[in-house]
């Protein structure tokens, strides 16, 4: 797993980090933080396909990871345990939204409008315009495919395609087992090849 | 035991081993078909993972200054409330139990108070009675008035139209 550590920082073991954290250390937690701040991002954002709802909802898993981190008591990985709030607090805004009925979760004018090409949480485009409009189109699609997932879905597919982990540790992660996990993946990529076989077959 | 999407997923992401995998291959149907799938499957990974890989945040120290206000602000707010709650308990025990306290014996004494007989008044004038036959006058009626300590008595009578002689003082 990678983090955003660099050779310029001290190479603290991440056990310590969570230790000094447990002793009321802020700036251990600060760490832990810089660390993982990149990908949580990423994966909420992935999951709710906003950036300000994503970089509010990442606050608020490092806020409550802050809270229960005396609990945490080492049995998974830090990340694991991080994931598991991320997804509760990603899952719980995502099913809140969809019962409001706030109308399409996603759709064409609010990624255009959302995802800001200038913003500074996405990367800023080094290609040509033609080239950057295609991947905004391949962009758009994926995320309109991945909307069409539920929430747990859209979890599931995320943390094994675009994170790499393990199915007992996206189980660990969501509270479920690991044979409910290999379920929905199977369905999830079921729908996601029907969705996008067009355009991952194309490109 | 596996279900079949189970053994499927696992296999598409090559966790099949040994007996499991090769029990599984000589299960499928159409052994290419799954192979295609499988190349399929690979393929939308590797867009998935080009396309939604995280990027490096810019403007991380601003999501970290954030974090760390946030968890501040948090615990200000939480010994701010548990300051509150003490106060809440032991000061205002005390004081709801003392002004409790307070309140009962004002009135107590005040009950006490009121319950002492009160002197009849002097001037009172007690209605003892109020009758008369029927016959004399139906729309008639009398009242009798006594103050006692004037030692009168008064006969008050209205409607009669006339005094029966054997009204008549003797």
């Amino acid at each position: 797993m990678h983090t955003e550590a660099t050779a310029a920082q001290p190479d603290v073991s991440e056990l310590d980090l969570v230790k000094r954290c447990q002793k009321g250390d802020s700036g251990a937690f600060d760490e832990l933080v810089t660390r993982y701040r990149t990908r949580v991002f990423g994966m909420v954002y992935n999951m709710v396909h906003n950036e300000q709802d994503a970089w509010d909802l990442a606050q608020d898993s490092f806020l409550k990871a802050w809270k229960s981190i005396g609990r945490f008591r080492g049995k998974s990985s830090f990340y694991t345990w991080l994931y598991r709030i991320v997804m509760n607090v990603t899952i719980d805004w995502v099913r809140k939204k969809q019962i409001k009925g706030t109308g399409a979760e996603f759709d064409d004018a609010i990624q255009l409008r959302e995802i800001d090409p200038a913003s500074k949480t996405v990367p800023k485009p080094d290609a040509l315009p033609s080239e950057n409009m295609e991947r905004g189109e391949i962009r758009g699609q994926i995320d309109r495919a991945i909307a069409q997932l539920s929430p747990e879905h859209r979890a599931v597919i995320l943390m094994k395609e675009i994170e790499d982990m393990q199915y007992n540790e996206i189980a660990e992660a969501l509270g479920c087992s690991i044979g409910t996990v290999m379920s929905r993946l199977f369905y999830a990529r079921k729908k996601l090849q029907n969705l996008l076989k067009d355009v991952y077959e194309n490109i | 035991m596996k279900t079949f999407e189970e053994k499927w997923t696992a296999w598409l992401d090559d966790e099949l081993a040994g007996a499991e995998l090769a029990a599984f291959e000589l299960s499928l149907p159409d052994r290419a078909a799954a192979e295609a799938e499988k190349a399929s499957t690979r393929k939308l990974r590797l867009l998935l993972k080009r396309e939604l890989s995280p990027s490096v945040m810019t403007n991380e120290e601003f999501f970290n200054h954030q974090v760390r206000e946030r968890i501040a602000g948090d615990e200000a707010s939480t010994s701010t409330r548990g300051a509150r709650s003490t106060w809440w308990t032991v000061p205002r025990l005390l004081w709801s139990g003392a002004v409790s306290v307070v309140v009962f014996v004002l009135c107590a004494v005040w009950v006490m108070q009121d319950s002492e007989p009160l002197e009849p008044s002097p001037s009172l004038t007690q209605v003892l009675n109020a009758k008369l036959d029927p016959t004399v006058g139906p729309d008639a009626t009398m009242t009798m008035f006594e103050a006692k300590e004037d030692r009168v008595t008064v006969l008050w009578t209205e409607g009669l139209k006339s005094l029966p002689s054997d009204y008549a003082a003797k």
